[in-house]
C-alpha cells in the first residue's frame, strides 16, 4: 500500500501531545496503523515532548512523596489489575476490517444518507459528542460542493476518492480545514469507505452539516 | 546503585535543586543535569534488578518536571502532585517495556505522563478505565545501544536550542497548552493560520538540523 497523504505536522505533534481531541485522535491513530514513515513521525514528535520535560524548571512535591511511592510500590508490586478484555469494535458488514485503534468503539449499523451514501455512527466511549463516522459512498458518486467548519480528518479504509488536490487511496488521510477546502468536489472511483471526524461542535454548515444536521439531531 | 541508602525517603528534598547532588554522584561529566544514557541505565535498572534506589533517582529526576508539566496543562498543583507520582508509580511498573532502542528515559516518561493526562481526561466520563498494562518485556540492550539513542536524542536537544525564539514558543506552547493551536494562538495574539505554519516550520527546521548533523 503506498501511502501518498499524510496527517500534517502540525496535527502530528498535537498526538504527540496529547492535546488533539479524541475524534481526530481517533481517525489519525487509524492512519498510524497504516503508514510507518507516520509512526516514524509521530516517534520523532515524542522526542521533542521528553527533551521538552527535561528542560522544564522542577516544582516541589511534598518531602513524603518518594516515601509514599516507594511504599506503594511494596504494596502493589506484584502485577495488580486485571487487564480488561479489550474488544474489537463490530464493523457494520462482516467483510469491512476496522482499525484497532476503534476498538471499544461502538458502531452502528448503516444507515441511509442520500442516493448511494450510507453512514454510520461511531461512538466513542469517552466522549460520545465526538463527531466521528464511517461514510460509505458508492461508485461514481459526486458529493456536493462543500466547505468545513472545523478541520476535517479523514482516513481512508477502502477504495478511493478525489478531489481537486488529487486522488486518496485506502491508507491515506485527509486533512481539510475551512480555509483551504471552499470548492473541494469529491468523487469516488469505486465504493468508497471513510472514516471521519470533524473537530469541535457540528454547525449546520458545508456538506456534512446539512447531511447530517438532520440525522443527528443537530 | 545495589546498596540500599541510609535515610534515603527523608532525604528527599526538592527545594532548591535539591535533587542534584544525588544524581551527580552517577554521573562522570559533572554537568548539572545527569546524562541520557544514564537515566536510561536507571529504568533498565528498575526493569532487571527492581532497583529501589535507581527508581528513587528517576523518581527526584522526573517528578517534580513532571508536577510542572501537568501543573502547565491546567491541573491544580495538588493534582498535578498526584498525578506525577502515579506516572512515576507506572514508570516502576511498566520499565520491563521500556526500551531505549525506541525512546530515552525522558521521551518514554513524556509519554506516560501525556497518557496519564488524557485518561484523567476521559475518567472524568469514563469512571473505570483500567491502566493499559499490556506491553511486552523487551530483551536487554546493550550499551552501546543506550548510548546511540541517547546521542541522538542530544542531538535534537542541540536542534531545540538552535530553533529561533518564535519557533521554539510554538513548540513550547504546543506540549504544554491544553489546546495549542487555539491556545496559542489566543497567547501570542496571532491567527490560528499563522500558529500552525509557525508549527509547521519549527518541526521542518527541527527535522532539517537533525538530518544535517547540526
Amino acid at each position: 500500500m503506498t501511502i501518498r497523504h499524510h496527517p500534517r505536522d502540525e496535527t502530528l505533534l498535537e498526538l504527540a501531545a496529547g492535546s488533539l481531541p479524541p475524534g481526530p485522535a481517533l481517525v489519525i491513530r487509524s492512519h498510524l496503523e497504516a503508514c510507518e514513515e507516520c509512526r516514524r513521525r509521530i516517534a520523532e514528535l515524542e522526542v521533542v515532548g521528553g527533551a521538552l520535560l527535561e528542560a522544564l524548571p522542577p516544582t516541589s512535591l511534598a518531602p513524603e512523596s518518594l516515601a509514599e511511592a516507594l511504599a506503594a510500590i511494596d504494596r502493589e508490586d506484584a502485577p495488580r489489575l486485571p487487564l480488561r478484555p479489550r474488544s474489537a469494535a463490530t464493523p457494520p458488514d462482516g467483510d469491512l476490517v476496522l482499525p484497532a485503534a476503534l476498538q471499544d468503539c461502538t458502531v452502528g449499523n448503516w444507515r441511509f444518507l442520500g442516493p448511494g451514501m450510507r453512514w454510520s455512527r461511531v461512538a466513542l466511549p469517552e466522549a460520545p459528542e465526538a463527531n466521528l463516522m464511517l461514510l460509505r459512498i458508492g461508485p461514481g458518486r459526486r458529493l456536493p460542493e462543500h466547505g468545513h467548519v472545523g478541520t476535517e480528518y479523514t482516513q481512508v479504509l477502502r477504495g478511493s476518492f478525489s478531489d481537486w488536490r488529487g486522488c486518496y487511496r485506502a491508507g491515506d488521510l485527509m486533512e481539510a480545514d475551512s480555509e483551504i477546502d471552499h470548492h473541494s468536489v469529491v468523487e469516488t472511483e469505486g465504493e468508497c469507505i471513510c472514516l471521519v471526524a470533524l473537530e469541535g461542535q457540528l454547525r449546520l454548515r458545508g456538506w456534512v452539516g446539512r447531511l447530517f444536521g438532520p440525522l443527528l439531531g443537530f | 546503585m545495589h546498596a540500599a541508602s541510609e535515610g534515603f525517603p527523608n532525604e528527599f528534598d526538592q527545594r532548591a535543586g535539591g535533587e542534584r547532588p544525588a544524581l551527580l554522584t552517577l554521573s562522570t561529566l559533572g554537568g548539572a543535569m545527569p546524562a541520557a544514557d544514564e537515566l536510561n541505565r536507571l529504568v533498565v535498572a528498575v526493569a532487571q534488578r527492581r532497583d529501589r534506589q535507581a527508581f528513587a533517582l528517576l523518581f527526584k529526576h522526573f517528578a517534580p518536571r513532571l508536577k510542572t508539566f501537568l501543573m502547565r496543562r491546567a491541573l491544580p498543583a495538588d493534582v498535578a502532585e498526584e498525578v506525577a507520582q502515579e506516572a512515576m508509580l507506572a514508570v516502576w511498573h511498566k520499565a520491563a517495556s521500556f526500551d531505549p532502542l525506541l525512546a530515552g528515559a525522558a521521551t518514554w516518561i513524556f509519554t506516560i505522563a501525556r497518557n496519564l493526562w488524557i485518561d484523567r481526561q476521559r475518567r472524568a466520563r469514563l469512571p473505570d478505565r483500567l491502566p493499559d498494562l499490556s506491553e511486552e518485556p523487551e530483551a536487554t540492550p546493550s550499551a552501546e545501544a543506550l548510548l546511540i539513542v541517547a546521542e541522538r536524542e542530544a542531538a535534537l536537544r542541540r536542534a531545540i536550542a538552535a530553533l529561533s525564539e518564535e519557533q521554539a514558543t510554538v513548540l513550547q506552547l504546543s506540549f504544554f497548552a491544553e489546546q495549542p493551536h487555539a491556545e496559542i494562538a489566543r497567547t501570542l495574539g496571532i491567527p490560528l493560520g499563522t500558529v500552525k505554519s509557525r508549527v509547521r516550520l519549527a518541526v521542518a527546521r527541527l527535522r532539517g538540523l537533525l538530518e544535517g548533523g547540526i
